[in-house]
């Protein structure tokens, strides 16, 4: 069912203190139908507080939230619009893929055989069918991630929250399991949260991305908006070690070119940090790289890599979060 | 928002949740309560408990009927000792599926998918707890053949299952609420049945205590707030001594008082603030709690190991003229055999004697043997002479039931009665009987080791039908390959 326009999800302000240490110090981002959002974060960063207030788990300690214009005041009503996959999923010992699916459809309202109904379309729609009369406990942990999904999915939720879906999981089921969120918040119109570590399957998968750090937002907006806005003007080339300083050497020479610094640790790398175009920003990048590359290639030195620093989600969370990682 | 409608507001919550529940036609109590017996019941601890639990009736039946043999209990008393181990154990189980039922959960990360579902805590905390009582019907059930074949048709039977169910459903209740709200404030299972079996340890205790400790003013308060010791109390003068309702029913107040608390502690303060976390404790307050659960169980087993005080050892009165004799020096018996035998008591003086006592004694000959209780041994040890004329002799018959092998020494002892309350007299001893007792047991007595060994059977019979059952229903084993999806393009 298509949704409006409106944002499926808006949080205002939200605090929350364990004790005297704030866990999330005045998150706010609103998130719209049919969108996929990243929650980054260094460990402790808040994420998880985030998640459990945002999913009426927790109470915050101040701000407030709407879901599919329920207000935060309302945690039974929000708890019918939500659909979560928690970090930590576990089972009943002796229940079967359609039953699960068909006791969680009851708890939300459903009669038992409408339950039943979803729960099998809910199968199929994460491949798992055929196991519909296995025990759960038989089930890969794969497996049980989708199911887990169906689950969320059951009331047909306006937003479904994913805390570290992939974890555990090999690439291929990484893979896999990406492309299920993706059709989830594409063929049903779902809002979709996706809370994870792995920077690169956040950049492919989401549209928007909060990265919070000691609490607070650090940065918010589109994907390639927050990768924009804190882009670097500079380059990482790799070259053999014993050709590190002629390359350096090579590389002062070029105007466009203001530091060619040797990166500690890593022998043979330099980092280049070109200069500000006239106009204020950089110049055309292919044109820089072109440059660059030909200097070194007159110089008969050996490229062994050559690419942009800061173009990628990975190089904004360092950057960003490099305080706390420190 | 005002406090006003922020009440309302709930209060339109509450409702829809009620709405919702009638449009789907269960309550969500009963789908919880349904899930939560499934879990409990297909392979899960209160099978394998109840299995325990009827394999420890069995030997008890088996032990019991052993010394009823011996004539040592008889049916009453057997079938009073049944129902308190039975509802004891079942206080145990209840007590253990109560302290798993949250912490358990959190435990397994199961309970923050039921905690994201509109289903209100209270009711996930009532269908809980339902699922948790349930294996007292299962274990009452188990209880009863046990106590009928005990009760060799005594009308002891029919109170003791009346007031069985009626306490074990008092009890039951309360000791599974009180495992759960230890468990609602426990992070880890670990805590919680830690705990749990402390409390478990603390209510057992006074009725561990030595005999003298269990009497006096204090002691019989100790006993009588005591839910289960007042229980136990009540069911042992109701069931074995004959005593009515009208004089004893004060001794259920603590049971019924100890109920209402715990249900109404667990459904109106703690359920509605149920959470993903369980209580937090200091590091202090863990440390003290794990203290009090060993000085607990250490005052259990001293208590366990505490001996009654040594008996009154009185002054030697004097004695003249008289003689007793036995018509047997020495035999050699089973256990379980009788021994007869006569006396003879002589009166060799010049005159009539007083009133005459022959008390009957036995001491083991083995030092490091049981020591013997007469009156186990003896329905009568004790006869009495009016007097006997100058010259004259009284024969008496003694029985002696021979309960324990071993060697023994069986001799009389002829007491003149005092003459005043400032008089005293002098014992005469009679010689001894030499009494080895050889071992020997029946492989069936009274015909209980088809039930001892049956209940066990029945109730593994009823298991794997119902794993049987199981497994027709789901795929149980993981024989098909993991099912790959296709990506969507």
């Amino acid at each position: 069912m298509p949704r409006q326009d409106h944002p499926i999800l808006s949080a205002h302000d939200l605090h929350k203190s364990y004790g005297p240490r704030p866990a999330l110090r005045g998150l706010s981002f609103s998130l719209e139908a049919g969108r996929i959002l990243g929650f980054l974060g260094p460990n402790g960063a808040g994420k998880t507080t985030a998640i459990r207030i945002l999913t009426t788990i927790l109470e915050p300690d101040a701000g407030h939230f709407v879901v599919d214009g329920i207000s935060s005041e309302h945690p039974d009503q929000i708890r019918r619009k939500i659909g979560v996959l928690p970090e930590n999923l576990g089972f009943p010992r002796q229940i079967t893929g359609i039953e699960y699916l068909t006791y969680f459809g009851q708890l939300y309202g459903m009669e038992a055989a409408q339950a039943r109904d979803s729960g099998q379309k809910l199968l199929e729609e994460v491949g798992l069918q055929q196991r519909a009369k296995s025990l759960i406990s038989t089930f890969s942990h794969g497996m049980r991630q989708r199911i887990g999904i169906a689950r969320a999915l059951i009331n047909s939720p306006a937003i479904v929250f994913f805390d570290e879906p992939t974890l555990g999981l090999d690439p291929r089921g990484q893979q896999e399991l990406l492309a299920l969120i993706q059709r989830v918040a594409r063929e049903r119109n779902t809002g979709v949260i996706l809370c994870s570590h792995l920077l690169g399957e956040v950049e492919t998968t989401c549209d928007d991305v909060v990265i919070l750090n000691r609490g607070e937002v650090v940065a918010k907006g589109t994907v390639t908006d927050v990768i924009r806005e804190v882009k670097q003007d500079a380059l990482r080339i790799q070259v053999p070690s014993r050709s590190a300083r002629q390359a350096r050497k090579v590389l002062k020479t070029l105007r466009i070119v203001t530091q060619a610094n040797p990166i500690a640790e890593m022998p043979g790398w330099i980092r280049v940090e070109l200069a500000p175009s006239a106009d204020g920003t950089s110049a055309e990048q292919y044109q820089v790289n072109n440059t660059i590359l030909r200097a070194l290639i007159r110089a008969k030195i050996p490229i062994l890599s050559f690419g942009t620093e800061g173009g990628r989600l990975q190089d904004v969370f360092l950057h960003l979060t490099e305080e706390t990682i420190q | 928002m005002s406090e006003r409608a922020e009440r309302l507001s709930r209060e339109g919550d509450r409702a829809a949740g009620r709405r919702r529940a009638r449009a789907a036609g269960r309550p969500t109590w009963w789908l919880v309560f349904s899930r939560e017996l499934a879990d409990l019941w297909i392979g899960g601890k209160a099978l394998n408990l109840t299995l325990i639990y009827s394999v420890l009736l069995g030997i008890l039946t088996y032990v019991l009927a052993t010394n009823s043999e011996l004539s040592l209990i008889p049916p009453k008393e057997m079938v009073y000792e049944m129902l308190k181990n039975a509802m004891a154990v079942s206080l145990f189980i209840a007590l253990i599926i109560g302290a798993d039922t949250l912490s358990g959960e959190r435990e397994r990360s199961t309970l923050e998918s039921l905690l994201l579902t509109p289903t209100s805590r209270r009711q996930i905390v009532l269908g809980k707890f339902l699922a948790g009582i349930s294996p007292w019907p299962a274990a009452f059930a188990i209880a009863t053949p046990y106590m009928y074949v005990l009760s060799q048709g005594d009308e002891v039977l029919g109170p003791a299952i009346l007031w069985g169910a009626i306490l074990g459903s008092v009890l039951v209740p309360a000791y599974t609420g009180l495992g759960m709200l230890v468990s609602f404030w426990s992070n880890s299972n670990k805590t919680s049945y830690f705990a749990s079996l402390g409390i478990y340890i603390l209510f057992l205790i006074p009725a561990q205590l030595p005999g003298r400790a269990q009497t006096g003013a204090t002691g019989q308060f100790v006993q009588w707030v005591n839910p289960v010791a007042a229980t136990n109390h009540f069911l042992s003068k109701h069931l074995v001594n004959y005593r009515t309702l009208a004089e004893f029913w004060t001794w259920l107040t603590s049971p019924v008082v100890f109920a209402v608390v715990v249900v109404v502690l667990l459904f109106l303060y703690a359920s509605p603030g149920l959470r993903l976390e369980g209580g937090k404790s200091s590091k202090l307050g863990s440390y003290l709690k794990r203290r009090t659960g060993l000085l607990l169980i250490a005052c259990f087993i001293f208590s366990l190991g505490a001996s009654p005080a040594l008996a009154y050892q009185g002054e030697q009165p004097q004695a003249e003229a008289l003689q007793i004799s036995i018509d047997l020096d020495h035999t050699v018996v089973k256990t379980g055999d009788k021994v007869e035998f006569n006396t003879l008591v002589t009166n060799n003086s010049s005159g009539a004697s007083g009133p005459l006592i022959v008390a009957m004694n036995i001491i083991n000959l083995n030092a490091q043997g049981d020591v013997v209780d007469p009156e186990d041994w003896s329905p009568e040890r004790t006869q009495y002479i009016d007097s006997l004329a100058s010259g004259a002799s009284a024969n008496l018959e003694w029985i002696i039931n021979t309960i324990l092998d071993g060697d023994y020494m069986v001799y009389m002892v002829l007491i003149p009665a005092p003459g005043s309350r400032e008089a005293t007299s002098q014992p005469v001893a009679s010689s001894g009987i030499h009494l080895t007792v050889t071992p020997f047991t029946r492989l069936n007595p009274g015909g209980v080791l088809p039930y001892a060994i049956g209940g066990p059977l029945v109730v593994s019979t009823l298991i794997y039908l119902l794993y049987r059952r199981r497994r027709r229903d789901v795929d149980a084993g993981a024989v098909k390959t993991d099912i790959k999806f296709k990506i969507a393009a």
